[in-house]
């Protein structure tokens, strides 16, 4: 019985890393706190994995943090402890990385993994969606640029091609100021716990007036969960919001909102806490920009 | 080191060991000539085998299975359910059929993809309520008894009663998450099988291998591994892979080392006993209790086990700590094709105090009394009869230790700024729950002098060290270390020259095994006597050996066919207060603030105590909120350890403990048990608490936070 | 082949590059100290330093530890360090099954070597991986808290 070797491959260099995988599908590990769980063959066992594998979580040139205008670009294999003690990233980012797990993981786990697990529980999903962060993938033929939301298409579904990679998290105008941005992670325990809603909330207000409102809800569908039409309906209005207006929207996720029933949680529970958390974040009377 | 009092706490035996991380657990050890063992197991939930394919097996690579078995196919423990390997019916998703034995774990994990089993499918019983739902059908009870009060009497006092209130209560499974999964190894050898492993009961073990292997008493030998954590998981399941091990090695004429994965242990071992409990209780016209009725149904699982003790436990201790007139207790054991459940520590207490606690809770707020007020109104004294016509012989101390908490917490203080608190804050409430309770030490009955007939021995040397030769298993809780103690204090030795290496059935005494908190307390006055009788006759210079034998008490005999007499020579006592909040956006429970007051006789070391108090009550309080498994179809929903979800750093908080002396005539320098009575009251103080908070009521735990955001929404629907 | 540093020393191996670190460690090097407890990341009794950082080897392929600096249990067992916490998680009475021990030595050093001082809370923090199902945590964060006062200045 002779059991065929998963190829691996680690190079030194980005370029190098973009080379193969023009030549060959390859599966690639970031952190690898995701992979590592998800193809577990068991106790005293080597992983079993349907493709080669690529490294990449020491390439110094997917390591990098710096600011361009307004905007914030993170490498994509920056891991949550290096995020956590950058002066770059927000507050608000900080406070949903340190939901994350515990110390060790996070020694380990990098943001570009969250994005391209693509898990409806990726922890810092609904933050991201409200930033509206923008992804850079590399290939050997040039950069694009794509939306965080269309880039995950479903549950551990990414719109990467086979020879892309994802190189910089690009979180636009975070630096500018004004805004109050709140994230609420509901788990079953305070620590080492998988979201069983996750909620964001943005909002930009200028004399008492709305001027920018996002929400993006996690673990209650297959992707976070965001309306830009139901966000538009709020720009102009006053704070605090009349009770019609939050009734309202609460109605309109209401309907977009379809969560399941599995071994963490149930659908209701899901649904309820996600409109809880955004009626208390609707009905505050004010907004302190943090 | 020489001990003054026997409380003043030691370095710990076993603490280099374990700091260094050096001591080898089972999974550490290798030995010669090893290959390992994967269980091929059921996917079905009932039904009847009807054929096995196994793939080509590699050189090197067997299947055992039912037929290499020389003795009966059954584990043995009380009854003869339980195959080693299910080969006519299968009960449970995942029961053993096979064991694939090879050298690489990587080909027999492949292989074992390749095993198809090809099972003909029943109608199975998945849940606690279609168990009770066809409880006349065959099987389905697998143990009842009933005791009390007549039911005629009853229903007369009823007919007689303002109100009759009758409440039904769910417990869930609880998982045992010991950190070291479980591990066993059979070593082979011409004329012995050598198992080690993780363990709490030796002979258990040795006996069930004596059946299995229809040997020779010198044929088998059984030694306990560092054990990583027990709480009752290690008590009975160890002995099925016992069985596994030594029959494979016995076929194979290899040594076989089988250990679980974690999510593989979480699916197939035993569990807390989910339960159901209905309350009937007589009231009169300002709320107080004229009789109740109380019948408790646990889920046994696919076989009865030690379920039948279980259900003995959870109904001797179904009236709680109170002295209830016109008491009547039921209970039953059912069958449900689902891993068999059994035993953790309380061993069927832990169901029938969130149970009683939380009726009497409720009873309260109808009789509109204070809720810890009207509990004190029923507390047993000493003197008192038991629920079974025992009699509580010893002072009772509880009144004192809820007096201390009462001001050590600023209970009332606390209640009304709890009340402004929650009043002004729209998201958060505060409550504050009490629970009382006790555990009845040792075994119930009279197990000790029918069944365990405990004998202890030690052994001198030349050179003046003592060793202990008992049959008891350190799991964590620390009897390495305060058993030495207990011996080192009689004999006036340096503690450092008491020791008490890991236990070899070819050389210990079958001195019970490690379980119902009767170590310290049966166990170790056996010891304390050994360690007098070695006094009197100890001679320098020679090797010298004590043999003591357990001498039963008598007190009110048991009877278990009537259910009477004393169910237990002592009970330990404690009382929990629990401060928390609730958001009642998400419905998470944080703990704020957790005291516990005790009283276990003497305690053997401080240090040791408080690790049981601060352990026991982490487990008893996740057991009320926060720890949540559950079976759907047969099948265990949450394989991994966040999914079921037992407290991190940042779910316990401190723990504000206190011990009251009050010492025990026949536990070693007054000692009772300990170690299970910590768990028990964690649970219903935290529901209690909960309550408080929301000012409302559960029947259930663990009252998760999505029990607790349906109850808010309901109470929204009904006050509009 | 890969090399590595293990414990100060210069080391290869021909395993397979997926294979994890924690069978790396206890099959190939016989280093039991590193305990599998869950495999999954979710319970730190496999906690190691990879490059000073602590990490969980359950979770790590050895094919992504090439010039790393591996730091075991055993590889700290002499000093200083190891010495301060062993004593106080036997002052504080730490230890029951010692299972998650190792583990949480590993967690209770990495954190005292980011933050030398840190309050209770940050102590829960910094083990909050490590599960320990015996103690209910509160004699570690006693433990933790006294090795952070008893070796002030070494952290």
């Amino acid at each position: 019985m002779v059991e065929k070797m998963t190829a691996t491959y680690r190079f030194d260099r980005l370029e190098q890393t973009l080379s193969q995988l023009n030549r060959e599908d390859c599966l690639i590990m970031a952190g690898g706190t995701d992979i590592m769980v998800l193809h577990k063959s068991g106790r005293g066992v080597p992983l079993k994995l349907p493709k080669p594998l690529i490294f990449i979580d020491h390439l110094s040139e997917l390591k990098q943090v710096f600011q361009n205008h307004k905007d914030i670009h993170i490498g994509a294999c920056c891991t949550y402890s290096e995020l956590l003690e950058h002066p770059l990233i927000p507050v608000s980012l900080k406070n949903a990385i340190k939901t994350i797990a515990a110390p060790a993981i996070r020694n380990r786990g990098t943001l570009g993994g969250n994005i391209c697990n693509a898990s409806p529980a990726g922890d810092t999903l609904p933050l991201l969606y409200v930033y509206n962060a923008k992804l850079l993938l590399r290939s050997v033929t040039g950069d694009r640029i794509v939306e965080i939301s269309d880039f995950i298409q479903g549950p551990r579904r990414v719109q990467r091609y086979q020879n892309e990679i994802l190189a910089e998290i690009i979180l636009p105008s975070v630096l500018e100021e004004g805004a109050y941005v709140v994230f609420e992670k509901v788990g079953n325990r305070n620590a080492d716990a998988i979201a069983k809603v996750g909620f964001a909330g943005y909002i930009r207000i200028n004399e008492a007036r709305i001027e920018d409102v996002r929400f993006a809800f996690g673990a209650v569908g297959p992707t976070m969960v965001r309306s830009i039409d139901i966000e538009r309906k709020l720009v102009g209005k006053t704070i605090p919001l009349a009770d019609a207006d939050i009734v309202q929207v609460v109605a309109g996720f209401d309907k977009i909102i379809r969560p399941i029933d599995d071994q963490r949680s149930t659908a209701t529970y899901r649904k309820t806490v996600a409109l809880n958390l955004l009626r208390y974040f609707l009905s505050m009377k004010q907004y302190q920009a943090n | 080191m020489s001990l003054k009092d026997i409380s003043t706490s030691v370095p710990k035996k076993d603490h280099s060991g374990k700091v260094s991380g050096q001591l080898p657990y089972i999974s550490d050890v290798k030995v010669e000539n090893m290959v390992y063992g994967v269980l091929v197991r059921s996917q079905v939930a009932y039904g009847k085998i009807i054929s096995i394919q196994l793939p080509n097996l590699p050189e090197g690579y067997e299947a055992v299975g039912a037929e290499d078995i020389p003795g009966p196919n059954f584990v043995k423990i009380i009854k003869e359910d339980q195959p080693i390997f299910a080969n006519e019916w299968v009960n449970y998703i995942g029961e053993p059929i096979l064991m694939l034995v090879g050298k690489d774990l990587n080909i027999l994990y492949s292989l074992l993809k390749e095993v198809k089993v090809i099972i003909e499918e029943h109608q199975a019983i998945y849940t606690l309520d279609e168990a009770i739902k066809q409880k006349s059908a065959a099987g389905v009870i697998m143990a009842s008894y009933e005791f009390g009060e007549s039911l005629e009497t009853v229903s007369a006092i009823e007919q007689g009663a303002h109100q009759i209130i009758e409440e039904e209560y769910d417990t869930g499974y609880q998982e045992h998450v010991y950190l070291e999964p479980q591990g066993m190894l059979a070593i082979y050898k011409d004329d012995e099988i050598e198992v080690q492993g993780s363990m709490q009961c030796l002979y258990y073990i040795k006996n069930a291998l004596l059946s299995a292997l229809a040997c020779g008493d010198d044929e088998v030998r059984v030694v306990q591994s560092p054990t990583g954590g027990g709480f009752g998981g290690k008590e009975e399941f160890p002995s099925m892979m016992a069985c596994h091990v030594a029959v494979a090695a016995r076929a194979v004429k290899k040594s076989v080392m089988l250990v679980f994965d974690r999510s593989e242990d979480m699916v197939v071992t035993t569990k807390r006993h989910p339960a159901k409990l209905n309350y009937r209780t007589a009231l009169d016209k300002v709320g107080n209790i004229l009789s109740l009725s109380v019948e408790i149904f646990l889920d046994g699982g696919a076989n009865v086990g030690l379920s039948s003790v279980v259900l003995q436990r959870a109904l001797i201790n179904s009236a709680g700590v109170y002295k209830i007139p016109h008491f009547h207790a039921k209970g039953y054991v059912l069958k449900t094709n689902t891993v068999p459940n059994g035993a953790f520590r309380g061993f069927g207490a832990p169901q029938s105090f969130a149970g009683i606690e939380s009726h009497l809770g409720h009873l309260s707020k109808l009789a509109n009394i204070e809720p810890l007020e009207y509990k004190r109104k029923y507390l047993v004294k000493q003197g008192d009869p038991t629920i079974t016509k025992g009699i509580f012989r010893d002072p009772i101390l509880v009144e004192d230790m809820i007096e201390d908490l009462l001001k050590t917490s600023e209970y009332k203080k606390k209640k009304q700024e709890f009340q402004r608190f929650n009043q002004q804050n729209l998201r958060y409430k505060k409550g504050i729950g009490t629970s009382l309770f006790l555990h009845g030490c040792g075994f119930t009955g009279s197990g000790e002098r029918d069944h365990i007939k405990a004998t202890v021995k030690l052994v001198k040397s030349k050179d003046g060290i003592v060793m202990l030769k008992i049959s008891n298993s350190d799991m964590g809780q620390g009897i390495l270390t305060t058993l030495c103690k207990i011996v080192a204090k009689e004999l006036d030795l340096p503690y450092e020259d008491v020791l008490y290496p890991y236990p070899d059935t070819k050389v210990v005494p079958d001195s019970g095994p490690t379980v119902a908190s009767r170590t310290t307390m049966i166990v170790g006055k056996l010891l304390e006597r050994a360690a007098k009788k070695l006094k009197a006759q100890w001679q320098s210079g020679v090797d010298q050996e004590v043999v003591e034998h357990y001498v039963h008490r008598e007190m009110i005999p048991w009877d278990e066919k009537t259910f009477t007499g004393d169910a237990y020579p002592a009970y330990s006592w404690g009382v929990n207060f629990v401060e928390l909040e609730v958001d009642t956006l998400t419905g998470n429970v944080k703990l704020e603030k957790v005291y516990g007051n005790y009283e276990v006789g003497k305690v053997i070391d401080d240090r040791i105590m408080k690790g049981q108090i601060d352990g026991g009550l982490a487990q008893g309080l996740a057991y009320g909120y926060l720890e949540k498994m559950t079976s759907k179809q047969g099948k265990i929903q949450q394989k991994s350890i966040s999914d079921y979800g037992p407290p991190t750093s940042l779910d316990v908080v401190p723990i504000e403990s206190k011990v009251f002396d009050n010492p025990y005539a026949d536990g070693p320098y007054g000692a009772k048990g300990a170690g299970e009575l910590t768990l028990i009251g964690g649970a219903p103080a935290v529901q209690a608490a909960i309550e408080d908070a929301l000012h409302t009521t559960f029947q259930q735990i663990p009252i998760t936070p999505e029990v607790i955001i349906e109850s808010l929404w309901m109470k929204e629907g009904e006050e509009g | 082949m890969i090399k590595f540093t293990l414990n100060g020393k210069t080391e290869e191996t021909n395993a397979p590059a997926t294979t994890r670190l924690l069978d790396l460690l206890r099959d190939d090097f016989e280093l039991i100290g590193t305990k599998e407890g869950c495999g999954e990341g979710e319970c730190g009794a496999c906690s190691v330093f990879v490059n000073n950082l602590l990490q969980n080897s359950c979770l790590i392929p050895i094919g992504s530890i090439a010039g790393a600096e591996i730091q075991t249990i055993e590889g700290i067992l002499e000093t200083k360090k190891f010495k301060i916490l062993d004593e106080s998680y036997s002052d504080a009475g730490g230890v029951q099954c010692g299972y998650c021990i190792p583990g949480m030595i590993m967690a209770s050093a990495a954190l005292l070597s980011k933050n030398p001082h840190p309050s209770k809370a940050e102590i829960r923090e910094g083990i909050s991986g490590n599960l320990c199902r015996c103690t209910g945590y509160n004699m570690i964060v006693d433990a933790i808290n006294q090795a952070a006062k008893k070796g002030d200045g070494i952290w």
